[in-house]
């Protein structure tokens, strides 16, 4: 059993006591500034003074550097080389390759859209370090995100680690068959079929039983909803939203402005 | 009046022809255990349906006749209005549990909350039913960390949560372990001894033997018999229908065909009534012996 | 009032329970196609499943959520393409309204006009949120067409159009497998079954068919692919 669902972390801190909808509205400023902002430098800027800082103080720098690390530098990495190298135009050429030449202009250009998406990611990364997919879930469908859908949401979390588990067994059974899962590629694409058929029949089937036994408890039930796990709103959280989308709004205005 | 009333109900399946239930008729009466037992598609899982509300609303298909639950017509109200009043478990665990819930204890609390009982209800609740079912320790544990049989009593415990007049139960140990079949059964044991109305699909016929007030035979989805157990289980003419009777009938039915039973005496049901006839023909034999 | 009935149309609790598991068969199926190396995606059969035999909208929410719980779960990268996921979603759910999810060659189509609606879709968030060259493999196809003098909105999507129809006519030929997989009176608790005929019999055949017909649009795509930059 995968006992962790998620890349959340159990942690006492400020960040983790925050309400779920002010993570996301931190996400959803942080993305809009570092594409929209005023100035180009603005996303690094956020990366460093903000979005590091903070998940620092939510106790979960380590893991946050490290699935950064993990996930974002190879992407990034790979955005900003390719960019570099592969964008046409600018002037100052700084060295040349082959018969490319690699421009400060394009470094430039490779080095925002590099921290844009670092900025992006990363952000999403902190809320879902710091918050648990089914306390977001729960606090998102009492603002109104309809139930069945939050119980999609949740549902998925604990179905995929199953299948996932099903579908390394079938693969060691297959394996254990002599099927090849290396090989040309008509042998590769032949071995998708056995492997995928039992897993996917399998879970389809189950749908039918599991939809009755939740209407069997009321899931179409026409009553309000109760939940419950009960989830902290405090009035700090109220103006830390209402702040950053002030924020949000100056900024932006402000680029307009120097327009 | 009868807790639940079926009146001449026959059912068939979408895209099929022959008719699943046929002309089925019986009163159930609150607090009553009625028993089900058939052979495979004799119609048993059918009726749990009916009696659930599920056919006709999920299934649809054709459904003639009427089924009153606490007055309630079912074929005539809503899906989420039925299953207030009736609870329904079945065979496999693993479905029935919701999956979105991430501790038992939450998993219980599911239907609780799609019923709009204020939190403190909701918990007060749940403590009752972990008691009664004896899951306590498993309340914090992941749903799907657990054996078949504990995720079936999580199943139930689910279901009586919502405080149903009538348990439905369609052969929920059929897919257990033996363990795990005599922990479902302690549970249920303990349901009927507290008065609740429970219909049963099963064919563990022991079990069937220690709890049921009635007895009901389908065959082919007819009512062939509705009795008490010692008047049905009993039967020998069942194994026809492709029944399979407890060791003790078949023990019983052996020891006939070699002649040596009594006249006129009904077989053993249960290990209790086999010990108590096996007991008395051997102290007959010992005693024709001197 | 049309919109909402279309949209209330595709959720019954069928779908509410078919999604989780289609995001799991987009996600696991996605993976084993990154294990056995093979050059396609695969990574929206549950999503083509859902919109066929539940709706457009259904199918719509399906991509977006998979997109999300991909990026709450593996990678966080998955999150700005979710636009793609759900166009795919909405235009397979609406081809199979038109009927092109009941014959083979028929689906074919369904899986061009979803190719097409993703390669439109991924254009602008690959060039305004990644500048044009993105992490993909295909990345190169685009920097090759930039330096042969192209705009970078052009080279994106040419690149779009060269990749994606494999993937998802091999898609939508594995989703429509599926469904020819299921029984009718199974499919007949969704909200539009009637969008699939079955045709009984002969599953494993067109099983193989679908994997075979795959087979030879990989090796078509990779003639004209060869040709153009030739």
């Amino acid at each position: 059993m995968r006992d962790r669902l998620s890349f959340y972390i159990l942690r006492e801190s400020p960040i983790h006591r925050m309400n779920p909808l002010t993570k996301l509205t931190l996400v959803f400023s942080l993305i809009l500034l570092a594409f929209l902002g005023p100035v180009e430098w603005l996303a690094i800027l956020l990366f460093t003074t903000v979005i590091l800082p903070l998940s620092f103080l939510a106790h979960v720098g380590r893991e946050f550097l490290s699935a950064t690390a993990r996930l974002l530098l190879p992407v990034i990495g790979f955005l900003f080389v390719m960019q570099s190298i592969f964008l046409p135009g600018g002037g100052t050429a700084l060295v040349q390759v082959w018969v490319l030449d690699i421009t400060l202009e394009n470094v430039n250009i490779a080095f925002v859209n590099a921290t844009r998406i670092l900025t992006m990611i990363s952000s999403f990364l902190l809320l879902l370090l710091t918050t648990h997919p089914s306390a977001l879930m729960s606090d998102l469908a009492r603002r109104g995100v309809p139930g069945p859908i939050s119980y999609t949401v949740t549902s998925t979390l604990q179905i995929l680690p199953q299948m996932q588990v099903k579908a390394a067994t079938i693969m060691d059974a297959q394996r254990a068959r002599g099927l090849e899962t290396q090989g040309n590629l008509m042998k590769r694409i032949r071995a998708l079929l056995p492997l995928v058929a039992p897993l996917v029949f399998g879970s389809l089937v189950d749908v039918e039983e599991r939809a009755i036994a939740i209407e069997a408890r009321a899931f179409n039930s026409p009553r309000q909803k109760t939940s419950l796990v009960e989830i902290d709103d405090r009035p700090i959280d109220r103006r830390i939203r209402w702040g950053l989308i002030l924020v949000v709004i100056f900024l932006l205005g402000s680029r307009l402005w120097l327009k | 009046m009868a807790q639940v009333t079926i009146n001449n109900l026959t059912y068939t399946y979408p895209l099929t022809e022959e008719p699943a239930l046929r002309e089925i008729s019986i009163e159930i009466q609150a607090g009553e255990f009625l028993a089900v037992i058939g052979a495979n598609g004799a119609g048993k899982t059918t009726l749990c349906y009916t009696l659930s509300g599920f056919i006709p609303h999920f299934f649809r298909g054709e459904l003639q006749g009427k089924i009153l639950i606490d007055g309630l017509d079912t074929a005539n109200s809503k899906l989420y209005e039925i299953v207030e009043k009736v609870g329904l478990a079945f065979q496999n665990p693993f479905n029935q549990i919701s999956g979105s819930k991430f501790t038992v204890y939450e998993e219980i609390a599911f239907g609780l909350e799609n019923l709009g009982l204020p939190r403190d209800e909701i918990r007060s609740r749940v403590e009752w039913i972990l008691a009664l079912t004896g899951i306590e320790d498993l309340a914090e544990r992941s749903p799907y960390a657990l054996s078949g049989g504990q995720q079936q009593k999580v199943a139930l415990a689910s279901i009586l949560v919502m405080k149903p007049g009538v348990l439905v139960l369609d052969e929920p140990t059929s897919q257990l372990d033996p363990i795990g079949t005599r922990e479902v059964f302690q549970v249920i044991r303990s349901l009927a001894h507290s008065g609740q109305t429970i219909i049963l699909a099963e064919h563990k016929m022991e079990w069937i033997a220690e709890f049921a007030d009635r007895v009901l035979v389908l065959d082919k989805g007819e009512i062939v018999r509705l009795g008490t157990p010692q008047q049905v289980l009993s039967d020998i003419n069942l194994l026809s229908s492709g029944i399979g009777l407890s060791r003790y009938t078949r023990v019983a039915h052996r020891v006939n065909q070699q002649k040596l039973w009594p006249k006129g005496q009904r077989y053993p049901i249960s290990l209790q009534e086999a010990t108590e006839a096996f007991g008395r023909l051997l102290s007959q034999e010992g005693g024709s012996k001197k | 009032m049309n919109l909402i009935n279309s949209i209330k149309k595709d959720f019954n609790t069928m779908t509410w329970v078919l999604i989780p598991v289609a995001i799991a068969i987009n996600i696991v199926i996605g993976q084993f196609v990154v294990l056995l190396k093979l050059p396609v995606f695969l990574d929206s059969i549950g999503t083509v499943l859902v919109a066929v035999i539940a709706g457009p909208w259904a199918g719509a929410l399906t991509g977006t959520l998979s997109n999300i719980i991909w990026g709450l779960l593996i990678d966080p990268n998955a999150f700005p393409w979710f636009p793609v996921a759900l166009l795919i979603g909405f235009v397979a759910g609406w081809c199979a309204i038109a009927g092109l999810f009941k014959s083979w060659w028929r689906v074919v189509i369904a899986g061009f006009l979803i190719a097409i609606t993703a390669a439109l879709a991924s254009t602008p968030i690959a060039v305004y949120l990644y500048g044009g060259i993105t992490a993909s493999g295909s990345s190169f196809i685009t920097a090759f067409l930039i330096q042969t003098g192209r705009d970078m909105v052009s080279a994106v999507l040419s690149t779009n159009f060269l990749v994606e129809p494999v993937d998802k006519i091999a898609t939508a030929l594995l989703a429509f497998a599926i469904l020819e997989g299921l029984s009718s009176r199974y499919l007949a608790r969704f909200p539009r079954s009637e969008n699939v005929a079955v045709a009984k019999g002969g599953r494993t055949t067109q099983l193989i068919v679908a994997v075979l017909v795959t087979v030879f649009l990989v090796a078509l795509y990779a003639l004209v692919f060869v040709r153009l930059i030739s």
